[in-house]
């Protein structure tokens, strides 16, 4: 589906995440090691997402995370946390329910049709944006995710090397 | 016209199954009917009909089968176990689900369509003492009598509407438009699924969506902790997140790697297998300063670098076992420079800084480098130099 364009998406995501890492080293001088992985892992997501067209919920979906929570690199993650907590516990609260529930059901079917529900939610959950989405449109989704995903890590990947080769002439 | 259509259709049904059933005969038709409905409704041929047998939800008991229809319905008979396994949606199959395990194993392949209406006739034939199958066919009935309206008026939709998307029902199926729309959505997943077959690796022999669901999300949760580890390590490397260095060079470098990205991962190797031509393209003149900082080191770094592969010879020994020839050259032909492979690193002016610097760390280096590696550096210049030549 995307092997003609391969390189050229990679060059692009290559570009922009360059672009938005120098953005961070201009606004902060001295980043903290975490911080610096934060900024590095996220300008590589919104650099590869943006690389994917308007068409494309995942990338949307990222990009509309990223700005929303407005991550700030070096700032506290107590918000952030507490949020999470909530979240947390609604999940295991509907959970609990949920599993209540089912436990009536016990024919093969309706065990299949669980494993088959856990499983979409499973990978709704991985997927930056995947909670609304149908099956069919999740499915093509996790595909076109799975390649950016792998685009982003070749080029990760090869920078690494020349940073340690420049670094580490041995 | 429709109407006739439809007689003719059912006619044959008709014929078919008196021909083709022995046992139970008038459920069986039941189904048939509304199944081979839609299969011959696009070829259909004028004959006169009455209207009575349209609408007769119940057939009467028909003629035993011939030789033909037997062999069809034996074919039938034979797919049905395995299509039965295949259908995992738990929607449509509610009814037929159960009965899988009843069907008779058979060998051989077919239509699904087949299958299904096979289905429906074990479920008849079972149902002779079991209540729950009895049920099931009454439910049949039931459906086949409304999905034989409901193809009615699906074909006549099909005509009149051209622009939705035509879906046909199969034989032996639901023809009501929900449970279309449903196949419709099953088949595009599936073949998504195949897609997702081929990407993520090792699930050629996993069949089954909540397998291949598994082996989906592992795999999406193992890039996304690449992702993590890699952004880690560069968070490492770089001690001050200044890739002004680095991504010049890249710039230069990853757009023409393309076709090296894949095989080898080492930044070296992309850098070295630049296509020249592209190269220049994105050689930033302005930027060319910082570029003699890093280059000078980096020419080292890849000279040093000793990789195993093959084709990375060429590339590898360009720096050190450089003899005195080859830095003339490059002075030469400047203007060839910007299109060669590491001339693009040494831009206008300062190709003169790196050649001293490559002359002055020459001494130095080659001590290092193992004997074979000057004779192959020097041969490998050149080609490289022929290389560029042929470029030009």
């Amino acid at each position: 589906m995307r092997n003609q364009e391969g390189s050229s998406v990679k060059e692009e995501f290559l570009r922009k995440w360059i672009r938005g890492l120098r953005r961070y080293s201009c606004e902060k001088k001295n980043m903290s090691f975490l911080e610096r992985k934060k900024a590095i892992k996220l300008s590589a997501d919104l650099a590869m997402a943006s690389t994917r067209d308007k068409t494309i919920r995942w990338s949307q979906a990222l990009i509309a995370n990223a700005a929303s929570e407005n991550v700030c690199i070096g700032s506290s993650s107590a918000p952030k946390k507490s949020s999470r907590k909530k979240k947390m516990m609604l999940m295991r609260r509907s959970r609990a329910r949920v599993k209540s529930v089912k436990k009536e059901m016990s024919s093969a079917r309706c065990i299949a049709k669980r494993l088959m529900e856990k499983r979409t939610r499973k990978l709704k959950n991985l997927l930056p944006g995947g909670e609304s989405m149908e099956d069919g449109c999740l499915v093509e989704e996790t595909l076109d995710y799975i390649q950016s995903l792998r685009d982003q890590i070749e080029v990760m990947r090869s920078l690494l090397t020349a940073s340690q080769l420049i670094i580490n002439p041995s | 016209m429709l109407h006739c259509v439809n007689m003719t259709v059912l006619e044959r049904q008709q014929a078919r199954t008196r021909k083709c059933h022995q046992q139970d005969q008038d459920q069986d038709q039941d189904y048939q009917r509304s199944s081979l409905f839609d299969v011959f409704s696009s070829s259909i041929t004028m004959d006169g009909y009455d209207d009575s047998s349209l609408h007769m939800p119940v057939m009467p008991p028909p003629a035993p089968a011939p030789s033909s229809s037997s062999a069809l319905s034996r074919t039938t008979t034979s797919i049905a176990p395995r299509v039965a396994s295949s259908l995992a949606s738990p929607t449509l199959g509610k009814k037929r689900k159960p009965l899988t395990q009843k069907v008779v194993a058979g060998g051989g392949g077919g239509g699904e369509q087949q299958s299904e209406n096979i289905k429906k006739d074990k479920k008849v034939k079972v149902s002779g003492g079991e209540e729950e199958s009895s049920k099931m066919s009454e439910q049949t009935n039931k459906e086949e009598v409304a999905s034989a309206e409901n193809s009615k008026g699906s074909s006549e939709a099909q005509n009149h509407k051209p622009d939705y998307i035509h879906v046909r029902a199969r034989r032996g199926q639901a023809t009501d438009s929900h449970s279309l729309a449903e196949r419709v959505r099953r088949e595009k997943i599936s073949e998504r699924m195949k897609y997702l077959q081929d990407l993520v690796p090792g699930c050629n022999k996993i069949t089954g969506k909540a397998g291949m669901l598994d082996e989906i999300i592992n795999y999406v949760q193992s890039l996304q902790r690449q992702v993590e580890f890699l952004s880690m390590k560069l968070a490492a490397v770089n001690p001050r997140l200044d890739l002004n260095i680095d991504d010049l060079f890249a710039k230069e470098v990853f757009p023409a790697c393309a076709p090296n990205f894949q095989s080898i991962g080492m930044a070296s190797s992309s850098e070295m297998s630049n296509n020249p031509a592209a190269a220049a393209a994105y050689l930033d003149f302005s930027s060319v300063q910082q570029l003699v900082s890093c280059s000078n080191g980096l020419i080292n770094n890849i000279g040093m670098s000793m990789n195993p592969s093959p084709d990375m010879g060429i590339r590898k020994t360009i720096a050190p076992p450089l003899s005195v020839s080859l830095p003339e050259t490059f002075l030469d032909s400047s203007s060839c420079f910007t299109q060669a492979l590491p001339p693009s690193i040494w831009e206008g002016e300062f190709q003169i800084q790196n050649l001293y610097n490559v002359a002055f760390d020459q001494p130095i280096r080659t001590s290092s480098f193992p004997p074979s590696h000057p004779f192959t550096g020097l041969v490998e210049a050149s080609n490289l130099k022929m290389e560029m030549e042929m470029e030009m």
